[in-house]
């Protein structure tokens, strides 16, 4: 992996991040997006797609509601396929052993972007300040040129986040992928799919409707036995 | 009734600066001076060069909404300030409306959306994505999109053209219902995922599928877990420690 390649994961890292929140919110944040996202960028799309399968549903259920601020979701997706295209380069692993072994990495990490996020709207509470004060004094340019100038702390911190996964990412996957990588293939399939089981069983722990338990366990049963019978 | 004086390049600019509401979003004041770059197009058009300090002050006070629903509570603000500059009476202030509505909205945009439609527009993206398929992020896209950019777009001129019967306009289309409907669709789909990844996961171990029953207590175990607050950080160690430590001993 060269600068350049950096250099554009760290601009897919800004722009999914300011996504989250900051900007339009169409969803390019979920790990679903980003991640191929980033995938595309490096050339490889695909392991892109399996790094965003495997944390789509793991905070999806994290509503981002009034000052909640989940776990940074988009820059763990991000972090981790340029650790599973990095890393897996330079440590001659590829497949998808190593993108499990990035992901498993990235996943705490997620908890620095709930840092960097509470700092970036600390900052925006200044530009708040001043940006009243301007209006204040008539004037309303200020005021937007302020509101704006918010991007920048999202952006940043955003950044910041992508950086430090990348950073402690690669020096624990450096240490610990070679001698962890022969379990994780022999676990088969089943790490790559408790991932996205978990993910489901938390979504369906947070949905609130009466029947959720009938209708999962129905529609469970019904697909089993359907793919069964096949 | 005064025949409406936003031009649509006005309503234009108003329905893309909603997309920074948030760009300066803050512990203070919230969505604060977002609302207020949100309207500005809108007030500078009403009261020219001579904005009202008024006018000013009523936009940016405190402020917290679903960022999809503002549209909405921004065309209805807009109607009010120009009743308000023509000299007109209005059944409520501006600023009391923004209070008085910015809440419930703001429940009904997390239910129906981060709630409703992102779970099940990802699922589809995810079980598009668990064949290989790299129009997964796409189809996620346009299906979460849809609903979303036409909601912000109708949402500002029903607030403008309708003002205060908006909020009837809104519970006739019975949006809490119609997020308990597609909450229960997402609920299938998950179903429908676990089942296809537990007899995917038999297949590849050549036993029955039958034997991908046992999934289903272990995500409901989870699922409970979950709704006691258990994090899914910690499901995700306690799982992937448990089937490496398997792994590595056998």
């Amino acid at each position: 992996m060269v600068i350049a390649d950096y250099l554009l994961a760290g601009l897919v890292a800004m722009l999914t991040g300011l996504d989250r929140v900051a900007l339009v919110q169409f969803m390019i944040s979920r790990p679903l997006v980003a991640a191929p996202l980033t995938g595309l960028v490096l050339g490889k799309p695909l392991l892109g797609l399996e790094v965003g399968m495997l944390l789509e549903l793991l905070w999806l259920g994290r509503l981002p509601v009034g000052a909640a601020i989940p776990p940074d979701d988009t820059q763990v997706a991000v972090g981790a396929t340029v650790l599973a295209f990095s890393m897996g380069q330079m440590l001659g692993l590829v497949g998808m052993p190593m993108v499990i072994l990035a992901v498993l990495v990235a996943i705490p990490l997620g908890k620095f972007g709930q840092i960097f996020d509470r700092l970036a709207r600390n900052v925006n509470d200044r530009l708040a300040v001043a940006g009243l004060k301007a209006l204040g004094s008539g004037n309303t340019n200020g005021l937007e040129r302020r509101h704006l100038m918010g991007l920048i702390s999202f952006a940043v911190s955003s950044l910041a986040t992508a950086c430090v996964i990348v950073l402690i990412g690669s020096v624990v996957l450096f240490y610990t992928a070679p001698q962890l990588i022969g379990a994780v293939r022999d676990t088969g399939l089943s790490l790559q799919y408790s991932l996205i089981i978990v993910g489901a069983a938390s979504l369906l722990g947070t949905i609130n409707v009466n029947r959720s338990i009938s209708l999962f366990c129905a529609a469970f049963s019904g697909t089993l036995l359907v793919l069964w019978m096949r | 009734m005064k025949s409406p004086r936003l031009s649509w390049l006005t309503f234009l600019r108003v329905y893309f600066r909603s997309f920074l509401l948030q760009a300066s979003w803050n512990f203070e004041n919230l969505q604060n001076l977002g609302f207020f770059y949100l309207v500005l197009p809108g007030l500078r058009s009403i009261y020219g060069d001579e904005l009202s300090t008024h006018a000013q002050q009523r936009q940016v006070t405190y402020f917290n909404t679903h960022p999809y629903f503002a549209p909405l509570i921004a065309g209805t603000i807009l109607r009010m300030e120009e009743r308000l500059h023509a000299g007109e009476d209005v059944a409520v202030d501006p600023d009391a409306y923004k209070k008085m509505v910015m809440a419930p909205f703001a429940a009904m945009g997390d239910a129906l959306f981060w709630g409703g439609v992102r779970p099940l527009a990802a699922l589809i993206g995810l079980l598009l994505a668990s064949q290989g398929s790299l129009w997964a992020p796409v189809v996620f896209l346009i299906l979460f999109n849809l609903p979303h950019l036409f909601f912000r777009g109708a949402g500002l001129v029903l607030g403008y053209v309708q003002e205060l019967r908006a909020i009837e306009t809104l519970q006739k289309c019975r949006l809490p219902d119609l997020a308990i409907r597609l909450k229960e669709s997402t609920t299938i789909l998950i179903g429908v995922l676990c089942a296809y990844l537990s007899f995917k996961g038999c297949e590849h171990q050549d036993i029955s599928g039958v034997w991908g029953f046992v999934l289903l207590p272990v995500v409901l175990l989870f699922a409970w877990l979950s709704h006691k607050g258990v994090t899914s950080l910690f499901l995700v160690l306690l799982t992937t420690s448990s089937l490496l430590l398997l792994a590595l001993l056998f």
